[in-house]
Formats: structure tokens, C-alpha cells, sequence
């Protein structure tokens, strides 16, 4: 059987290479993230524009407990660890984030101060993303920033609704000891 | 005798301690070159950092325009040069028109200064104001022939100042053209700036340069709102006193703007916005007798002038001046002092520039505080 040979088109394959949109690291990193996932590759590039791409050294902390917060981080590359300081003891790692993970994002509003600290664990390219980028954004580009201010509030309403369910988990658990040392 | 044997130095030491005094030696005259050069570039480097404040400053004046037209969805590039447009259209205007007619207006009250510098009638009101203070302070007395030079002399340079005005169109557009780069690509001026700052110190350098940026644009919006607040006032209440009282009061739009200007520096300036108005009415009724023995003119305009004060501290100024400046009366006057070193120019900005800079200070101490760096 005489196989059909596959019919190629130089000029449309070398033209749909160049057609092709190129997309930088950072944007298909900022286009995984929920805070910037919903936003056109336009919008995302305009996001980029306002962004801070930073390199960070294994043991380089990205921001100490207690600074006061001025944005988040998104990593591109690397792990980062997130720790709390005990008085009088070593900090304790709360966890390990990896590629495309961010962390830091109540920071976009308000200035109250890091809750817990962030060191880099290795050779790390991190994404910033302060207040003051979001304001120049919401300054001129207002209909982009109440889209990246609705996305951030759908994140933190979601981790405020996943915090109210381990509180409710936790009193049911303390309620149901105390009715146990009741009983006993 | 000394039986020592001879100190040996071992031909390596040798070489390494030629090595670092030539190295010494080239880095020594590489030093003198370095000043040298800086030595000479320095008037340069003045001028250059000179236009980069100036633009920096109206570039805080004009991007919150520019950023509402942006918003509105018009491009920063469009938004720059309609913003521009405005700006040169408003600046031409005055140079085609305004300063030719300045310039004539000066003129004609240098005129009459010389004129009248003689006459009977400036002797008559000397004579007036000198029984009128010697019933206050006695022995004073003024001498003509002074106050006539000394008004001679402020409208000669003032005259002078504005015709060099016109030679500095040049300086005056160089200065726009920065402007106009900043305020298209001042943000990514800025992120590549801050972006060279070590990690540990990049969160802060971040929020001081926000919010110095911030107050300046406060303050710099609140300050020239005063000023043009205070000035529109001054230029009513001229012609007011024009219209109600006959005062002859010519050249109200220029001494209108110099009472505003003036009120930018607190304490003085708003006595320094009175005096161009008190002299020029004083020369322009030099040939009316009535005018020129009682002088209530005189006493109508400071009156004016202490309304526009009353308004501007109790009703503009607490709305538009959101960074007051809250200095201290001395500090104020050894700035004025420090400034007339530099000029007229320097007296004007000695104050605006302090208040700046406290701005700048007190976020900087803040930000260094906050990040636990001091």
C-alpha cells in the first residue's frame, strides 16, 4: 500500500513560528497564580511591567518576622521556607514552597507586620509584587486593578472560609474533651 | 663593632613590595585624576542635578494629571502630550502675550519713579509719612531721594530679571523635555533605579520612594493650590479696591502672582506679596494731593491683603495644604537668610525646598525604623 506523503507548508510553518505569541517565564508563571489567572495575556503583560523580578542566595531571608508587609512573592524558580521565630528557640519551618507558589499576599493590603519570616532555601528567582505596583495599577489602569483586587479578595475569602472550618473543628474537639473530664 | 650580618630581603618580598607601590602609585594618581575630573565636571554635574530636580518636582505637579487621563483609558504617551500641549500652549500665550505687556507695565512705573522722584509731590508725602512716624518714633526720618533710588533699583532688576526670563526660554524647555521623559517612563526609571538596591534593603527603598512620592505630590498639589488660591484673591481684591475706592493700582496680575508666589514661604511671604502693591499705588498716586497726604490707599490695601490672609489660613490653606510645613519662625528666617546667598530665587525656594526635604527625611527614618534598621 503506497503511504500518502505528509503535505508541508514551508511558508505557513515558518510564519506560524513567528506568528506564535512568545510568553516570557514570568508571564506563565503570573498566569498559574489565582490572583492573575484570570486576566488576559494583555493584562498580564501590563502586570509584568509592574513587577520585580529578584534573585536570592540559599539562607538570604526575603523578609524578617515583623517587617512591616509590602507585597507578595511569587516563586519562578527555587523553594523558600516559611518560619516562625520562638523566643529563646530555633524558628520553626511552617512549610516549604516551591516553583510557581506564592506567599505574602495579605501584605497587598495592609502594612501590618510579617506574621512569620521567609528565607530562601536555595538559588531562588522570585517574583515581587508590592503595594505601591498595585496602586500605580489601580491608579491607571483601574479596570485591572479591581480585577486583581476581586481575584485577591476570592483567595483570601477562601482561606478565611478553610480557617473558620478548623476553628469550628478544633472547639467541637476541645468542647467534646471538656465534656469528656465533665463525664469522667 | 657591629657583626650583624646584612639584612636579606628575599627577592620575592621584594617584587610583591614593588607590586603594591605600583599598585599604590596607580591607584593614587587614578584618585587625582577622579577629582580632577570631578573638580572640573563639578558646575556641570550642579547644573545637570539642577534640571533633574526641577523636572523631578514638576513631574510631581503634572502625573496626577497625567495618570487621570491615563485611567480614563487614553495611552501615557497621549496622556503626556496632551498634558504638554496644555502646557506650552499656556506658556507661549504668556510669552507672546504677557511678557511684552509686563515688560511695558514696569516700564511705565519706572518712568513715573524717575518722574516723580523730585517733584514736590514726593517730597509732600515724605513729609507726611515722616510727621505720621515721627509721632510714633521720634527722630526717624525718611530720606526721598532712598526711597525713590531703592524703588528705582527693585523695578530696574525686576525688569532685568524678566527679560533674562525671556533669555532662558531654552533652560525652560530643556527642563519640560526632561519632565516629559519622566513622566512617560518615570516608573520604569524608577523600578530599573530600585531594582539595583541589595535584596535586604529593596522592600524599604520600595515604600520610601512610594510614599515620598506620595507627600511630595501632596505637598507640591497643596502648596500651588494655596498659592493660586491666594493669588486669584490678591488679583480680586486689587481690582476691588480699584473699582470701590479709585485706588490706581496698575500691574494687579503680576503683583496678584508675586503675592501668591510670595505666600509659598510662611511668616514673610505674605508681607512680601504687600509691598509691590503698596509701592506701586503709592507712585501711581503721586500726582493726586488728596491721596498723597492721607495715604489711606495705602491702609485699604493692607487691610485687603490681611483679608486674603485670614482666608487662605482659615479656610484654603487646612483643605489644600495636606503636608503643612510646621516650622519653627527661626527656622524660617536663617532658611530665607541661607537662600539670599543664592538670590531672590533662593529666598523663594529656601522654604519650599526645607519642606521638601523634611518630607524625604522623616519617610526615610520611618522606613529604616519599621524594617528594624536603626
Amino acid at each position: 500500500m503506497k503511504e500518502n506523503p505528509k503535505v508541508s507548508y514551508p511558508l505557513y510553518e515558518s510564519f506560524k513560528d513567528k506568528l506564535k505569541p512568545k510568553r516570557s517565564q514570568a508571564q506563565m508563571v503570573l498566569s498559574k497564580v489565582n490572583v492573575f489567572s484570570r486576566l488576559s495575556w494583555q493584562e498580564i503583560k501590563i502586570i509584568e511591567n509592574a513587577i520585580h523580578i529578584r534573585n536570592y542566595a540559599p539562607g538570604e531571608p526575603i523578609f524578617k518576622q515583623g517587617d512591616p508587609g509590602s507585597g507578595m512573592y511569587i516563586i519562578i524558580e527555587g523553594s523558600v521556607g516559611i518560619f516562625l521565630d520562638i523566643p529563646n528557640q530555633s524558628p520553626k519551618q511552617l512549610s516549604k514552597l516551591g516553583d510557581g507558589d506564592f506567599f505574602g499576599e495579605i501584605a497587598l493590603l495592609d502594612e501590618s507586620p510579617r506574621t512569620a519570616a521567609a528565607t530562601s532555601l536555595e538559588n531562588s528567582t522570585i517574583i515581587g509584587f508590592y503595594r505601591p505596583d498595585l496602586m500605580n495599577i489601580l491608579r491607571t489602569k483601574p479596570a485591572l486593578g479591581a480585577k486583581v483586587l476581586l481575584a485577591l479578595s476570592e483567595v483570601l475569602a477562601v482561606r478565611l472560609r478553610s480557617t473558620n472550618g478548623e476553628l469550628v473543628k478544633i472547639t467541637r474537639h476541645l468542647e467534646s474533651q471538656e465534656g469528656s473530664e465533665d463525664h469522667e | 663593632m657591629n657583626n650583624n650580618p646584612p639584612i636579606e630581603i628575599a627577592p620575592q618580598s621584594l617584587r610583591l613590595f614593588h607590586q603594591s607601590l605600583f599598585k599604590t602609585l596607580v591607584y593614587f594618581f587614578l584618585l587625582i585624576l577622579v577629582l580632577a575630573g570631578v573638580y572640573k565636571a563639578f558646575p556641570l554635574v550642579i547644573d545637570a542635578l539642577f534640571f533633574i530636580v526641577i523636572a523631578a518636582i514638576m513631574t510631581a505637579v503634572f502625573n496626577p494629571i497625567v495618570d487621570r487621563l491615563e485611567s480614563s483609558g487614553i495611552k501615557r504617551i497621549y496622556s503626556t502630550l496632551m498634558v504638554f500641549g496644555g502646557i506650552f500652549g499656556i506658556v507661549g500665550l504668556g510669552i507672546v502675550k504677557g511678557i511684552p505687556a509686563l515688560l511695558i507695565e514696569i516700564g511705565k512705573i519706572r518712568d513715573v519713579i524717575q518722574q516723580n522722584a523730585t517733584t514736590d509731590s514726593l517730597d509732600t508725602i515724605m513729609k507726611s509719612i515722616n510727621l505720621k512716624i515721627a509721632a510714633v518714633v521720634p527722630g526717624f526720618q525718611l530720606d526721598p531721594d532712598m526711597i525713590s533710588s531703592l524703588s528705582a533699583q527693585f523695578f530696574g532688576q525686576l525688569g532685568s530679571i524678566l527679560a533674562g526670563a525671556l533669555d532662558t526660554v531654552a533652560t525652560i524647555i530643556f527642563i519640560l523635555i526632561i519632565t516629559m521623559f519622566f513622566l512617560v517612563d518615570g516608573t520604569r526609571m524608577t523600578k530599573k533605579l530600585i531594582g539595583m538596591v541589595p535584596n535586604r534593603y529593596f522592600e524599604m527603598s520600595l515604600n520610601i520612594s512610594y510614599k515620598t512620592k506620595k507627600q511630595l505630590t501632596n505637598f507640591l498639589k497643596g502648596q500651588l493650590l494655596a498659592a493660586l488660591g491666594v493669588a486669584i484673591q490678591s488679583i480680586i481684591g486689587l481690582n476691588l479696591l480699584n473699582w470701590l475706592f479709585d485706588a490706581n493700582i496698575s500691574g494687579v496680575m503680576l503683583i496678584g502672582s508675586i503675592a501668591g508666589l510670595a505666600n509659598m514661604i510662611p511668616f514673610v511671604g505674605p508681607f512680601m506679596g504687600m509691598i509691590p502693591a503698596i509701592i506701586v499705588s503709592l507712585f501711581n498716586n503721586l500726582g493726586d494731593p488728596v491721596a498723597a497726604t492721607h495715604f489711606y490707599f495705602i491702609v485699604h490695601i493692607i487691610v485687603m491683603f490681611l483679608i486674603v490672609q485670614m482666608i487662605d489660613n482659615n479656610i484654603i490653606s487646612p483643605i489644600v495644604v495636606s503636608g503643612s510645613m510646621d516650622m519653627h519662625p527661626l527656622t524660617v528666617i536663617l532658611l530665607i537668610l541661607v537662600g539670599s546667598k543664592i538670590g531672590v530665587l533662593g529666598m523663594f525656594l529656601a522654604v519650599p525646598a526645607w519642606g521638601i526635604s523634611k518630607v524625604i527625611i522623616q519617610e526615610v527614618y520611618q522606613g529604616l525604623k519599621g524594617h528594624h534598621l536603626i
